[in-house]
């Protein structure tokens, strides 16, 4: 846009005809810029928006969350710290049957420590302190320890599903959050 | 034989038309229109003025905090800037270029060393910075702006240090960003655990935490996001906020105090800047020894599935993690920090106090400091606890016992009002109890008109405590420690949240009366909540599990 | 002070400082090992220069030495690609670093200067240095290039140097063959001993033997943080007391699981059996005390067979050797029995042979007085400590062959176990289920073999 357009009473060159003072619409400057404005803010907005989906990875590299911890009959009664290291649940056996609580502090995500001595868990972090069945009996933790899926494969082997969790005391103690095996 | 002229060979120079293409000005003649000259004709002094007050150069007015705190940042871009040569941030290889730094780049123990101890001193200076602030009151009209400003730059400094340390990717780093994280996760509505979060669709795969971390749980993307926000991201706002901080300083003519007509202005330069100069080197001589005589922890690489026992945050955040001990996640890790920083930034805002500005004012604004005082040595009272008295297990140890020899385990605990199984209608006492006791708490100290003799007040109150606790101790309920408990810190506040609000604040209008309130009164219920549970094994007061709602 | 004397005095300070910073940087504690390595090395070539007849290997030899004398001072390291080491530990031990000691033989005595011994073997040829660094076989911090933290004697680094013969646990890692192998005889041997005394019948190895205790197929990689507690301060080797403390270069897996072994491991992880910290009593460790049977020597093969069980280490599998399968001796009904009890780890609790029970925590036996509420707290531990598994032959008369069967399937959970005071500390060593683990013939040949050894009264019952 040359100077002399945007203002209409200058003279652009020594040739130019005057022009009429009128505007060529009953528009006013002050509606145009509103309208300017506010597509800047929508284009702020948007692309404010994109940002923040941006942030947002579609896909992420994790391994999987289901697993396989192996033939039931290996595990004995008790806390099983065999699948601690590799994928961070216990197993539980139980004499009616087979439980599996993800080992992850409800309070700020440390991995408890599991006192078979004192038969607790012992978080490191804050202080927390669970039961065998993954209630708080001491500490910061709001609410009792995760416990996850697990199934009994037809060929013995307990598979074991951490996306799917349960922690609230008469649902965790059914199926799917625990199988019967005796 | 001719003799070496220097003075004609410094005059060639300067005449020199390289020379005079590069700088302004002339041969320097320390006159005034010199002096003015290289503030005005220098970008990097051009930020101060050219005279000021004489106030303002004395250090025990401005303990020279400021200038150290954006030398200690000066220092860390550049060391910063010096490892990211050298530093890969994949999991890989990240703790591995550390050990690099450490035992083959020359000079590499030493960068990291100084990057590491000037992060934690710009966090003393920094507070220290804001403590002088407060004290002289320089937050008031019209600079309440700038005080807004600085408690931003504090909070990105201590952000700054929290995305640090993630880096080099060894125990402590993950399992400090690990609770840092699930703090976020925490956050009302936003979080995937945090009150009302699960009722709006919060997921573990699509909160406020999965944004920070990439994915969800402290992997590769989240190594790679606190890099850029580390790296880039948040210097950035730093340096854009330092440059408005500083620009405000200057057009708020740098010292609060009220001009008065005795008073001649001094040239900056040599004056201002010879100071700025020697708080800058003798900052970098600190900080070179130091690195010298003290190498930067590294512990074991990163290993998710074992968290180190205990696990402790580095110690400017250790207060906060203490605090996570007494409250929830979502209280402790997102509400009271948030109320922490706009309660700072409120400050000046509902502190009407027109008296103190400019200078040490302890009897002039008795109220202001001593709770804003309060505020900090409980602060460090918290990090004291956290870091030096919290043992294996995150257990209570006195200095002279040993970690070696195992805690008991800490007895269960317990929740005043909640649900406490079928038909039970103690939630239902608990949460008008709760409400008529804040709303009493709030309103009493305006309410009653006239000034209460302190003295008198404090001793009935005590009085009213200790018969209480001769109760319990006659029932069996307590023992003499936990009444001494409840003496303390029911005394202390009482005091702080009563008699001296009922003192000084009784005359402020309502909107400012009751934020002031608000605040007084969180802070005094952190106390409260930390007796309740280390006298009384209290977990919580009110619980509403059913929307995570526990105080 | 006036200013311009502070701004002087300053900038001295800060270039001191750089000085002093640049100094400790440059003058690394590798130098003068690899300095001295250099003037060394030249000096011998000087001396062979010098009684050398022919001059043009004269000349030659002291072109050698100048050069030696002369050689940059450098950070070397071993870049072991597939198995993803970086050892520098050649910056100071140059006498092992094949580029600058092309023979890696010299007559040097003293570390670090001497060359690695026996280069000439099979064992050295088959592991080149280029190929397998030094860290694969002797473990330490690769990276490191000063001597605590090279050796890995600080906190913080997990993996500290092999010492004596725990470093043939480092051929368990790729060798499956090892107990055939030459130089890898003290961790076969190790092997013998641990399955000789039982030890797989509580602690499996990979999966295979008993679940009483922790799996060890991962013990070399333990963190420390779960080195049980903090109670390495009872722990005492060769007499002495280790110190807790985790920087001391004591502190190693290898010192915990020696610790099990020349220590009676009630000792070792005590806890508080009276409950005078807790609610609830804690058990002390369940293992039995092997003290006795074990010699230091025979603890040390243990700990170096030990020493292989790793499973973070990430190895190339054309790294592995496989091992020959076994044969198993075919042997009549009742010696195959004896054998099967010796091959799961039966002894372990029951005792070689099953002469004798071992001691179990709290357990009943016959050598203890019947419990008494009025017993000192140190009557009651001893009495607690004298507790046993039971001896096979006292009981055996009293089971069928199906019975007894049925009994080795089904284990006897803690619960069930006898116990001397029922307010004492659980849980207790029990008896695993072996269903599913045994073989039914092996299971029929046992219960044979332990019919046979049963006890008989005058009756002949």
């Amino acid at each position: 846009m040359s100077e002399s357009n945007s203002n209409p009473s200058s003279v652009s060159g020594p040739a130019a005809a005057p022009k009429p003072l009128v505007k060529p619409a009953d528009l006013s400057r002050g509606d145009f810029l509103w309208a300017g404005w506010g597509m800047l803010a929508a284009f702020f907005a948007a692309s404010a928006a994109a940002g923040a989906r941006f942030m947002f990875p579609n896909v992420i590299y994790e391994p999987s969350q289901k697993f396989n911890a192996g033939p039931a009959v290996g595990y004995d009664l008790g806390v099983s710290t065999k699948w601690l290291n590799e994928q961070r649940v216990w197993i539980v056996r139980t004499p009616s049957g087979f439980y599996a609580m993800w080992a992850r502090c409800t309070h700020l995500g440390c991995t408890p420590n599991w006192w078979g001595d004192q038969n607790r868990f012992q978080c490191p972090c804050h202080g927390s302190n669970y039961t065998l069945d993954g209630d708080v009996i001491a500490g910061p933790a709001p609410m009792p320890l995760w416990r996850t899926k697990v199934d009994l494969a037809p060929t013995g082997d307990l598979i074991v599903d951490k996306a799917v969790l349960e922690n609230k005391p008469g649902k965790r103690e059914n199926a799917p959050y625990f199988v019967s095996y005796v | 034989m001719p003799t070496l002229d220097l003075e004609k060979i410094k005059k060639e120079i300067i005449d020199s038309q390289l020379w005079r293409s590069v700088f302004r000005g002339g041969v320097w003649k320390d006159t005034p229109r010199d002096r003015a000259g290289h503030i005005i004709g220098n970008v990097w002094l051009h930020l101060h003025p050219v005279k000021l007050r004489p106030r303002a150069l004395k250090w025990t007015y401005t303990w020279g905090m400021g200038g150290i705190s954006f030398a200690l940042y000066l220092l860390l871009t550049l060391t910063g800037v010096a490892l990211m040569f050298y530093y890969r941030p994949t999991i890989g290889l990240a703790y591995r270029d550390i050990k690099d730094l450490e035992f083959a780049v020359t000079l590499g123990m030493f960068l990291r060393n100084a990057h590491r101890w000037a992060a934690q001193a710009m966090i003393i200076a920094v507070i220290a910075h804001m403590v002088r602030v407060f004290l002289t009151g320089a937050y008031k009209k019209p600079r309440e702006f700038n005080w807004g400003i600085g408690v931003l730059l504090l909070t990105l400094t201590l952000f700054l240090s929290f995305t640090g340390y993630l880096l080099p990717w060894d125990q402590l780093a993950i399992w400090a960003v690990t609770v840092g994280t699930n703090m976020a996760g925490a956050t009302p509505v936003l979080g995937n655990e945090g009150p009302l979060g699960a009722l709006v669709g919060m997921r573990i795969n699509n909160d406020v935490r999965f944004t920070l971390l990439g994915g969800t749980m402290v992997g590769e993307n989240t190594l790679l996001r606190f890099y850029v926000m580390h790296c880039v991201a948040v210097p950035l706002l730093v340096g854009i906020l330092l440059i408005l901080h500083f620009w405000r300083i200057r057009k708020d003519s740098f010292s609060a105090a009220p001009y008065t007509a005795t008073e001649e202005k001094v040239d900056v330069w040599p004056h201002l800047v010879k100071r700025e100069y020697i708080a800058a080197a003798g900052t970098t001589l600190f900080i070179m020894i130091w690195s010298i005589l003290q190498n930067a922890p590294l512990e074991a690489i990163a290993n998710p599935n074992v968290t180190t026992n205990p696990s402790k945050a580095p110690w400017y955040f250790v207060g906060l993690q203490e605090l996570l001990v007494y409250f929830d996640p979502w209280i402790a890790g997102v509400v009271m920090p948030g109320l922490i920083i706009v309660g700072l930034v409120a400050i000046p805002y509902i502190d009407t106090n027109p008296k103190g500005v400019g200078y040490y004012a302890w009897k002039e604004r008795p109220f202001a400091n001593t709770l804003f005082m309060l505020g900090v040595v409980m602060w460090f009272v918290l990090i004291y606890i956290g870091n030096s008295l919290r043992g294996p297990n995150y257990a209570w140890y006195w200095p002279w016992e040993s970690w070696y020899m195992l805690k008991a385990a800490p007895a269960p605990t317990w929740s005043v009002f909640g649900p406490k199984g079928a038909g039970s209608y103690s939630m239902l006492i608990g949460i008008p109890l709760m409400g008529a006791v804040s709303a009493a708490w709030m309103l009493l100290p305006k309410l009653i008109q006239k000034e209460l003799d302190g003295k008198k007040t404090m001793g009935a109150f005590l009085g009213l405590v200790a018969v209480f606790a001769a109760a319990g101790l006659a029932m069996g309920k307590m023992g003499a420690a936990e009444g001494g408990f409840l003496l303390f810190f029911l005394g202390a506040s009482f005091y702080f949240g009563f008699v001296l609000p009922q003192r000084h604040i009784r005359a402020l209008d309502w909107p400012r009366y009751l934020v002031t309130m608000i605040l007084v009164i969180s802070t005094m219920s952190v106390l409260l909540k930390m007796c309740a549970r280390l006298a009384f094994n209290i977990k919580y007061v009110l619980t509403i599990p059913s929307i995570s709602m526990n105080f | 002070m006036s200013y311009r004397k502070a701004f002087i005095v300053s900038n001295a300070l800060m270039l001191a400082a750089f000085v002093w910073a640049f100094a400790k940087d440059f003058y690394a504690p590798w130098r003068p090992y690899q300095a001295k390595y250099y003037q060394m090395a030249a000096d011998v070539m000087e001396k062979q220069a010098a009684v050398e007849k022919d001059p043009t290997k004269a000349s030659n030899l002291m072109a050698e030495a100048r050069k030696m004398r002369h050689s940059p001072m450098e950070i070397k390291q071993i870049i072991a690609v597939d198995l993803g080491r970086f050892d520098r530990c050649v910056t100071c031990h140059v006498g092992m670093d094949e580029y600058t000691n092309t023979t890696l033989k010299n007559d040097f005595t003293e570390n670090p200067y001497k060359a690695h011994p026996k280069v000439d073997t099979a064992l050295i040829k088959a592991h080149p240095f280029s190929k397998f660094g030094c860290t694969s076989c002797h473990s330490g911090q690769g990276l490191a290039t000063q001597v605590e933290p090279a050796h890995g004697w600080v906190k913080h680094w997990e993996k500290p140097m092999l010492k004596g013969v725990t470093i043939q646990g480092s051929c368990v890692k790729c060798h499956d063959n090892f107990e055939t192998l030459k130089g890898a005889e003290v961790a076969a041997a190790g092997k013998k001993l641990f399955n000789r005394h039982g030890c797989q019948g509580c602690h499996a190895i990979n999966g295979r033997g008993g679940v009483t205790s922790v799996d060890l197929g991962d013990i070399a990689d333990k963190p420390f943080e779960r080195i049980s507690g903090y109670n390495f301060m009872r722990v005492r080797i060769d007499g002495k007391e280790l110190a807790n403390e985790h920087h001391d270069s004591h502190w190693n897996i290898q010192n915990w699981i020696l610790a099990h072994l020349v220590n009676d491991p009630v000792e070792v992880t005590p806890n508080d059996p009276f409950a005078h910290l807790n609610s609830e009593p804690i058990s002390p460790s369940g293992m039995p005390d092997f003290t006795k049977e074990i010699s230091r020597a025979e603890a040390d093969a243990i700990v170096a067979y030990l020493s292989g069980m790793t499973k973070e280490e990430v190895i190339p599998y054309r790294y592995h050797v496989a091992a020959a399968p076994v044969k198993e001796p075919a042997l009549s009904a009742v010696a195959h029995g004896k054998f099967v009890y010796a091959k799961y780890g039966c002894q372990g609790c029951h005792g070689l042979d099953a002469k004798q029970g071992r001691r179990r925590f709290n357990g009943s036996s016959n050598a203890q007085k019947p419990y008494d509420e009025k017993m000192s707290e140190t009557e009651r531990y001893e009495q607690m400590n004298i507790g046993a598994e039971p001896t096979l032959p006292d009981l055996m008369g009293t089971y069928t062959h199906e019975e007894l069967v049925k009994k080795i399937e089904a284990g006897v959970p803690a619960s069930d176990a006898t116990r001397w005071s029922l307010k004492g500390p659980m849980p207790m060593v029990y008896m695993p289920a072996w269903r599913g683990k045994i073989s039914k013939q092996e299971l029929d040949d046992l219960a044979t073999w332990l019919l046979s050894i049963a006890k008989k009264d005058d009756s002949g019952f």
